[in-house]
């Protein structure tokens, strides 16, 4: 019989406070390095992106670096790069990232210099033009890869009208048509102080946290005008079947699931699930498929925590000949799940696996920032440190059948391959 | 008993057991995770040329188990605990490693011992696992960087095998027996050759009861064929290939040079900070002027790879295949200029504060330690990896001068083009 496991993990003190612009900032007191990690949230991911304008945010994050009222793009570069700081901006699909990294005495200069770029960025136009034609290469090198190929098909065939159907990058077709005053508008809605945590882990006690980030934030006006709430198309169940010819030495077989969003109950079962499944060298994938059959090198599970409509993707790479049993092999390992309860044992294995892996992702300072932020900005709130883990200690085994049931009916199949390989195969189903 | 070996700066501390194993030791009192990293010296470059890919296959086969842990069993230990484990194989080295609660460290670190030590290597586990190798093979055929990478590789390295492709070709795993593993690994799996670094909420005298007790029952050493590297003649002229690949999108342009190893440990940090300067960050000269200014590449990188007996200066570029004799040419002049004008005080300073800064930063979690701990104990000794900041800040122009005429040249390179079909 397995045993509950327990990581002591000393629990940081986490210092929440929202100044009077509506900005959150979190602060927790790490002292073990001289470092200074922190994570500027904004909720202007890809997702806020207009219909049509996909990779507006990616391309924001390219050039709000290159140019503010004060400070060209080589004064910008040459101010983070001179003292060895890092100063990072992404768009992922449910946030903007700012963050920087630096030892502790260059914390304010560079907190300064982010606050400079995100207030009063001029997007010049012929930064805007360099960008975006690199951001088309991006698109297209992405082609290279056949694991890109399949998931970018994935995703268009699970979200359709919804904008998780894109990449972060958008298409090369969204992205050929952006221009600087596109970036100004989107930039002026969603930037501002009452749509933004800052997240900080560090050797810094947090009221100079706290000090230091009203500083530069502090006059930070709140726009009369409220934000407008988003409407968001529907995301419905729909199977599908995709088979993607490529001269390629492995095929990639990959199917999804519409899965829970954060917000609803099954998110904590199904994240067992995608451990059970998917995760480390003793996961039921990896034991069934690699260690027992020899049909792949990687073969896992994943189950990316969503606003909305999450998906829940299994897939592997295997030989050509391969293609039709690895993927019978993988659709009867996720519908197993429905079918019957995991054991006991399975089941504390796969939660002593997902809370220690969850205690042992806390242990930089930026991983510190990362999550707090991460939990204050998709409205879970820090608390869900710990409701995370007591809401994983109590899955049963058949709450985690139930999620199966409602998770796992028909999967979106991608086949990325040799045509000889994946032609002849069709859908037991479709 | 052990014998400490350590100097005073050295922030872990370092033994030498009677057997002749090596234990790094680092006590974080603060952290409730401990990391066990076990290095070996039995990397690619410890396999004869008909053995190629030997070293990796082993890594994966010692996952499979011994008499009493039958596959499978020590990646339940570890994970259903809340641990996590893996491993990786290069050319100068194989590295196992655990992290574990440290509570959990009685029944997790027996079982690495256990699966290190009596790696039973089952002939038909032999089997089965040499098809995942070669789907691990067939997944870097598919990526156009590796391809190009090692092809790179085997055209700087003509003698010497970091040349070779550390997972080997399935032609050459296709001729290997179980037997020969089980030899390859009784040679090399030594105390002499391994180094375990533990780093994190373990005190010294734990650590050492458990290591001395659990990293001792080592078979006598079984005889296997060995291979002594041959010193690679140096470069003499521009050595160029070029590939055309199926499915490539864009154009590659990656050059290399040869640098000292190990025992030049103070040149090659110079060179690492030659790298810095030409392509990491926006203002550093190859990033400015070819992605920013004149806008002929997609991206650019320099890297150089610390490697024992020869290191690796590599800097490579995605771009479009009408850019490449441009980039390579001005890519020439950035190396000239660095053996004929001194760097500015300014832009030394720059490069000495960012790879401090990155030093740092990678050295925050127990692992990252670990880590750099167990590979600086494989390729020389554990306490030269913590004097890396102290000898980035003091060099001076004229050295780093001196080492860019010495090791780069426009002249003297190997270049590979990767272009679409």
């Amino acid at each position: 019989m397995q045993k509950k496991v327990h990581f002591s993990e000393p629990v940081p003190h986490i210092h929440r406070t929202v100044l009077a612009n509506g900005l959150t900032v979190i602060a927790v007191e790490n002292p073990a390095a001289d470092i200074i990690a922190a994570r500027i949230y904004i909720r202007a991911g890809s997702r806020w992106e207009p219909k049509g304008k996909a990779g507006l945010a990616h391309l924001l994050a390219a050039v709000i670096t290159k140019g503010t009222e004060k400070l060209s793009a080589w004064e910008i570069a040459e101010k983070v790069e001179s003292v060895g700081a890092s100063l990072g901006t992404d768009a992922a699909s449910d946030y903007f990232l700012l963050s920087i990294k630096t030892v502790s005495a260059d914390f304010a200069n560079i907190l300064n210099l982010a606050g400079e770029i995100l207030r009063s960025p001029t997007f010049p136009e012929s930064e805007v033009e360099l960008e975006r034609r690199l951001a088309i290469q991006d698109i297209r090198s992405q082609q290279e890869q056949p694991f890109s190929i399949a998931f970018d098909r994935l995703r268009q065939a699970m979200y359709r009208d919804h904008p998780y159907s894109f990449s972060s990058l958008g298409t090369e077709e969204t992205v050929a048509n952006l221009n600087s005053a596109q970036l100004q508008e989107y930039h002026q809605t969603y930037f501002r102080p009452d749509n933004i945590i800052i997240s900080l882990a560090g050797r810094i006690a947090p009221e100079d946290a706290v000090d230091a980030i009203a500083q530069v934030f502090g006059d930070w006006q709140v726009p009369p005008t409220p934000l407008s709430p988003l409407l968001l198309p529907a995301v419905l169940p729909q199977a599908s079947w995709s088979a993607i010819p490529q001269a390629t030495q492995q095929s990639i077989v990959m199917l999804g699931y519409l899965a829970a969003s954060v917000q609803e109950e099954d998110y904590v079962k199904l994240k067992l699930l995608s451990t059970y499944l998917g995760n480390g060298l003793s996961s039921r994938l990896f034991v069934e498929l690699r260690e027992k059959r020899g049909l792949a090198y990687e073969v896992s599970a994943f189950y990316p925590t969503r606003l909305d409509a999450s998906q829940f993707v299994v897939y592997m790479g295997t030989a050509p000949e391969n293609t039709a049993i690895a993927l019978e092999g993988l659709r009867a390992e996720v519908e197993r799940l429905s079918i019957a309860p995991l054991d006991e044992e399975e089941l504390q294995a796969s939660k002593n696996k997902l809370l220690g892996q969850y205690a042992l992702g806390k242990q930089t300072n930026s991983q510190l920032a990362q999550i707090f932020g991460w939990y204050e900005i998709i409205g879970l709130g820090i608390e869900f440190d710990h409701e995370f883990v007591s809401a994983v200690s109590a899955i049963t085994t058949a709450e985690a059948q139930e999620a199966a049931i409602r998770c796992f009916v028909e999967p979106c199949v991608v086949l990325v391959g040799p045509e000889t390989a994946i032609a002849s195969l069709v859908s037991p189903t479709i | 008993m052990s014998q400490l070996l350590t100097t005073y700066q050295f922030p872990a501390t370092a033994f030498k057991l009677d057997n002749g194993l090596t234990l790094i030791h680092q006590h974080l009192p603060a952290t409730p995770v401990v990391v066990v990293d076990v290095w070996v010296k039995a990397g690619a470059i410890a396999e004869p040329d008909q053995w190629s890919g030997m070293a990796h296959f082993l890594e994966h086969m010692i996952f499979k188990g011994t008499e009493q842990l039958e596959p499978g069993a020590f990646d339940r230990v570890i994970e259903n605990r809340g641990g996590m484990t893996n491993a990786a194989t290069s050319h100068d080295y194989a590295h196992f490693f655990i992290t574990t609660a440290a509570q959990h460290l009685p029944e997790t670190l027996p079982a690495l011992a256990e699966i290190l030590l009596q790696a039973a290597i089952p002939a038909d586990e032999f089997a089965l696992e040499r098809e995942v190798v070669l789907e691990e093979i067939r997944q870097t055929y598919d990526n156009p960087d590796w391809v190009g990478f090692q092809a790179l590789s085997e055209s700087i390295y003509q003698r010497h095998p970091y040349g070779r492709p550390v997972l080997g070709t399935s032609s050459k795993l296709l001729e290997r027996s179980p037997e020969e593993m089980r030899c390859f690994h009784r040679f090399h799996y030594q105390p002499h050759n391994m180094t375990v670094a533990i780093v994190g909420g373990i005190p010294a005298e734990e650590a050492i009861k458990l290591v001395e007790k659990y990293f001792s029952d080592f078979d006598a050493p079984a005889s296997c064929p060995t291979y002594t590297p041959e010193a690679e003649p140096p470069l003499t002229e521009i050595r160029r290939q070029e590939l055309r690949l199926p499915r490539l999108e864009q154009a590659r342009l990656m050059m290399a040079w040869t640098a000292p190893g190990v025992e030049h440990l103070r040149s090659a940090y110079g060179l690492d900070l030659l790298s810095v300067l030409l392509a990491e960050g926006r203002t550093s000269r190859l990033i400015r002027e070819l992605r920013e200014e004149k806008q002929l590449v997609q991206s650019i990188n320099s890297a150089f790879s610390l490697q024992q007996d020869s290191s690796l200066f590599t800097i490579t570029a995605s771009l479009d295949p009408e850019h490449l004799d441009q980039v390579e040419a001005i890519v020439g002049d950035a190396i000239s200029e660095l053996q004929t004008t001194p760097l500015p005080t300014k832009d030394l300073a720059r490069c000495q504060r960012l790879l401090c800064n990155d030093y740092a930063f990678s050295t925050e979690a127990p692992c990252q330690l670990a880590g750099m701990y167990g590979y600086y104990n494989t390729i020389a000794s554990a306490e030269l990896a913590v004097t890396y900041p102290e000898q980035i800040k003091s060099f001076q122009p004229k050295e780093l001068l001196h080492l860019a005429s010495q090791y780069l040249s426009p002249y003297r390179y190997a270049v590979t083009i990767l272009k679409p079909c």
